[in-house]
């Protein structure tokens, strides 16, 4: 089986800022490679490019040994044999759901082979229906099975949950994985939830500015951020400036060890709110408290006026105005060079 | 549900009569029409008419249908994918300038087009009579198509720029070539709306007579004028226009199928505006002169030509009464449909069924062909006559003065029974875009009644009502054959005056007055096509 590698990839809208500017990423075949990022992170323009339907000023995307774009080289998207899953399905509106999902084969079989690909996502009853006769969850999956049918080495997924119902979602995507895992494709999905992102992933890379800051599995970029920034595209996080001195960083807290970076550096220690729990004391006064569920989110503010997020369990009675002291536990903190 | 519920708290059910009033002008004539024909046994005419000529009238009128469809078709639908998906050379002017050519009445063009190309012609001299006559069912079939394309071109081109980027670029991924996806994705997408165009096209076809008149293709509307003109009779003419109005509604029951289906099969998800192919260098002068080539053929060419000839007239007509007529007619009908169109739209704003059914009766005008709904008046008019006429007589033993028949009134009842559906329409769209919610926000703010009508709804809909007033002057401003059948002895319009100095081969006197139409016909019309462009160009905001 083949990698699919972007190298350098760089692209610049006439009149706007880089949407790529340089970025990087390997997809293996059967893994799902999550991409988050922000709203005008690049990250759907990198989905474009990879399908063929923006070029490149500069870098290069290779398919094992083939180039498929480089400069003065642009493969036309129907000859990548890419799978694309549309934010908005882009289901044509004149053809029923079997003949979508066999509008990309060929051959006498076409419509036996599409049919069975629709049973396979319990879609056999649909397969005369328009996709206006169908419900998002179902439109979902014609647009994933169409894009499967033709069996492509890279399946590329734009936002492809954004449009359902919150409450048909997590159904919806475990569904999906198990589908991608079962073509054994090299699958890219792009995504601006993080929840989404840090489920689907084998694979999580970050997008931010147009370049890829961090790649790895969803536990290492979501305990081991390479920057605050990075911390903050996965959910809330307090950030906490500070110097490495004699291998340790001093804290509120407490003294945290930092061997692996050079003393004298200036450091962010990133604390996710899970690792500040509620205390007995007076140090901070909470500034609202949330309930959320399996905890109570909390935000404080310390007596220098920083603002902190912290979480307590379920039953506390913290309430906005209360003061509460803050516990840390150091598995839910890190440390990286300040940038 | 609740928005519905909204929408007719709001409601006038007052309008409500004006739909019914509408509905009547429209539904009258074929109405009467359907009485008279029905009743009473065949006459000798119509039972000679059935075994000699009827027969070639319906394959004619098929072959100048289907002519005019196809070339519309190409032509309409090739315009409407450039503008709509390509970016070259004037491309943003040509887009409304393209619309242009329905100013020019279809009679006109083919006095130009005969003239140039019969024997001793310059294209006949020129080419060494290479070059084809223009006449019979070819010559008007292609007529129709260089002046009507534009109808096929607007409900393309708006097709083609709604369809989302998105479902091509997904054929692309699916393998498709570019042309490919255009085949099998833009094309197929974009049909019904190509369709209705289509259908418009061909009622328009079927409801013309100076053109085929002129160019010997004896269509159904040809045998229609005869019967009246010729034999006289109210009752042959009825018949006829009776077989002429079932092919007309069949073609409009196509036409408003399509555009059902037109609206479910654009409702997919959200729009990316594709962004236009750029054509540059050699390719966007080929797009250009693609473009150019039809305004050449239907418009520009036959004025030309007809300037030509006028200027070189032996003798020059004066034609000021005959504008003045056409201006008045036009300006009044036109004033009246907008505002019946109007109405309609807000009585249709009440969701009423009565309202309803009758908007779409009232519709049902737009297929009845010109010299149909003038036969059907003049029965109306004729039976209303037949009424009082013994009544006079009893009251003053005088024969009951004819004041009915043959005024400017029953011209304009005419016009306006054809084409009062072609002011609800846009009204109808216009009034679309004063959503329930922006009643809601108005009234919560304080607007209410006059206030609410002067500062929220007329700003949005003023544009679109006077696009349809000013598409209804244009339409009776070109009306050739009802005008013939009602017009008031001594009462020429510039069509009827072009008609008869044409039909005398006199094309030299015809010219002047073929040039008024289309000139004067041109100004509001570029006014309704830039009206008709500007949503295509607001969104080029959104790429």
């Amino acid at each position: 089986m083949t990698d699919l590698t972007v190298r350098r990839a760089c692209r610049t809208f006439a009149g706007e800022h880089a949407a790529l500017n340089g970025a990087d990423l390997d997809l293996r075949p059967g893994q799902v490679t999550a991409l988050l990022g922000p709203s005008g992170s690049g990250k759907s323009t990198l989905l474009r490019a990879i399908a063929g339907l923006e070029q490149l000023d500069s870098g290069d995307i290779r398919f094992g040994d083939t180039v498929w774009s480089e400069p003065g080289t642009h493969l036309p998207p129907e000859q990548r044999k890419v799978g694309l899953v549309f934010q908005d399905y882009a289901l044509f509106p004149h053809m029923n759901a079997l003949d979508n999902v066999a509008f990309g084969l060929t051959g006498s079989d076409r419509k036996a082979r599409a049919m069975v690909q629709l049973g396979a996502a319990e879609l056999g009853d649909k397969a005369r229906k328009f996709p206006h006769e169908l419900s998002g969850g179902e439109q979902q999956r014609v647009a994933l099975a169409r894009a499967l049918a033709p069996k492509p080495q890279v399946m590329l997924l734009d936002e492809p949950f954004s449009g359902l119902d919150r409450r048909l979602r997590s159904a919806v995507r475990a569904r999906t994985v198990a589908a991608l895992k079962r073509a054994g494709a090299a699958a890219l999905i792009v995504t601006h939830d993080s929840e989404e992102a840090l489920d689907v992933a084998d694979t999580l890379a970050l997008m931010l500015d147009g370049v890829i800051v961090q790649t790895g599995t969803p536990e290492d970029v979501w305990f081991k951020p390479v920057s605050a920034a990075a911390a903050r595209l996965l959910g809330d996080a307090n950030i906490l400036p500070g110097q490495v001195e004699a291998g340790r960083v001093e804290t509120p807290f407490g003294t945290l060890p930092c061997a692996a970076i050079e003393p004298g550096t200036p450091v962010d220690v990133i604390i996710r709110p899970a690792g500040l729990t509620a205390v007995d004391g007076d140090t901070f006064e909470v500034v609202e408290s949330r309930y959320a569920g399996a905890e109570r989110q909390l935000s404080l503010k310390a007596a220098d006026g920083s603002l902190w997020y912290a979480n307590a369990p379920a039953a506390s009675a913290l309430r906005a105005g209360d003061r509460t002291g803050l516990q840390l536990d150091a598995a839910f903190t890190h440390i990286t060079p300040a940038g | 549900m609740s928005s519905g519920r909204s929408v007719k708290a709001t409601a006038r059910p007052a309008l409500t009569p004006f739909a019914v009033l509408a509905a009547l002008v429209c539904a009258a004539p074929i109405l009467a029409i359907a009485w008279i024909a029905l009743s009473g046994g065949a006459s000798d005419y119509l039972v000679h008419l059935a075994e000699t000529r009827l027969p070639v009238y319906l394959l004619t009128s098929a072959q100048v249908g289907l002519i005019a469809a196809a070339g519309a078709g190409a032509i309409g639908t090739g315009l409407g994918w450039l503008i709509a998906r390509c970016q070259f050379p004037g491309r943003n002017i040509l887009s409304w300038v393209l619309v242009l050519p329905l100013a020019m009445p279809a009679y006109v063009a083919a006095y130009a087009w005969l003239d140039l190309s019969q024997a001793g012609g310059p294209l006949d001299v020129a080419t060494a009579g290479l070059f084809p006559t223009i006449r019979g069912a070819w010559g008007a079939g292609l007529m129709f198509a260089l002046v009507l394309y534009p109808y096929v071109y607007l409900l393309a081109r708006d097709a083609f720029a709604a369809q989302s980027a998105d479902a091509v670029q997904a054929a692309r991924t699916l393998g498709a070539s570019p042309f490919e996806a255009f085949r099998r994705v833009a094309l197929p997408m974009a049909r019904p709306a190509i369709a209705a165009g289509l259908a418009l096209v061909i009622m328009e076809s079927l409801a013309d007579y100076g053109t085929v008149s002129h160019l010997g293709a004896p269509t159904l509307s040809i045998g229609l004028i005869r019967a009246w003109s010729g034999a006289g009779s109210l009752l042959d003419a009825a018949r006829l226009s009776l077989v002429l109005v079932l092919v007309a509604l069949f073609v409009f029951s196509l036409e408003r199928a399509q555009r059902q289906r037109a609206r479910t099969s654009a409702a997919s998800g959200r729009h990316r505006p594709a962004s236009r192919l750029q054509l540059t260098g050699r390719t966007g002068i080929g797009a250009l002169s693609l473009c150019l080539l039809p305004l050449l053929l239907g418009l520009i060419i036959p004025l030309a030509r007809l300037g030509w000839r006028a200027l070189h007239a032996a003798y020059t007509p004066d034609v000021l009464e005959a504008a003045a007529n056409s201006l008045f007619l036009a300006g009044t009908s036109a004033l009246i449909a907008a505002g019946l169109g109007l109405l309609t739209a807000y009585a249709l704003r009440t969701r009423g069924r009565i309202a309803t059914g009758a908007a779409r009766l009232a519709g049902l005008g737009y297929a009845v062909p010109g010299a149909v709904a003038a036969v059907g008046v003049l029965a109306i008019l004729s039976g209303i006559q037949g009424w009082l006429d013994p009544l006079w007589r009893g009251m003053t033993g005088e024969v009951f003065p004819i004041l009915l028949t043959g005024g400017a009134g029953a011209l304009i009842f005419a016009y306006l029974s054809r084409f009062a559906a072609a002011a609800i329409g846009p009204a109808e769209t216009a009034l679309g875009r004063v959503t329930p919610t922006l009643d809601g926000a108005a009234r919560t703010l304080g607007a209410t009644g006059w206030t609410l009508l002067r500062r929220v709804h007329w700003p949005l809909i003023a544009s679109g009502v006077a696009a349809a007033g000013l598409l209804v002057f244009v339409e009776v401003l070109k009306e050739l054959p009802a005008t013939m059948i009602l017009r008031p002895f001594n009462f020429d319009t510039l069509a009827v005056t072009a008609h008869n100095f044409a039909s005398d081969e006199r094309l030299g006197e015809a010219a002047l007055p073929s040039l008024a139409i289309t000139l004067i016909a041109l100004l509001p019309m570029a006014v309704v096509a830039r009206y008709l462009s500007r949503d295509a160009k607001s969104g080029e905001l959104d790429d």
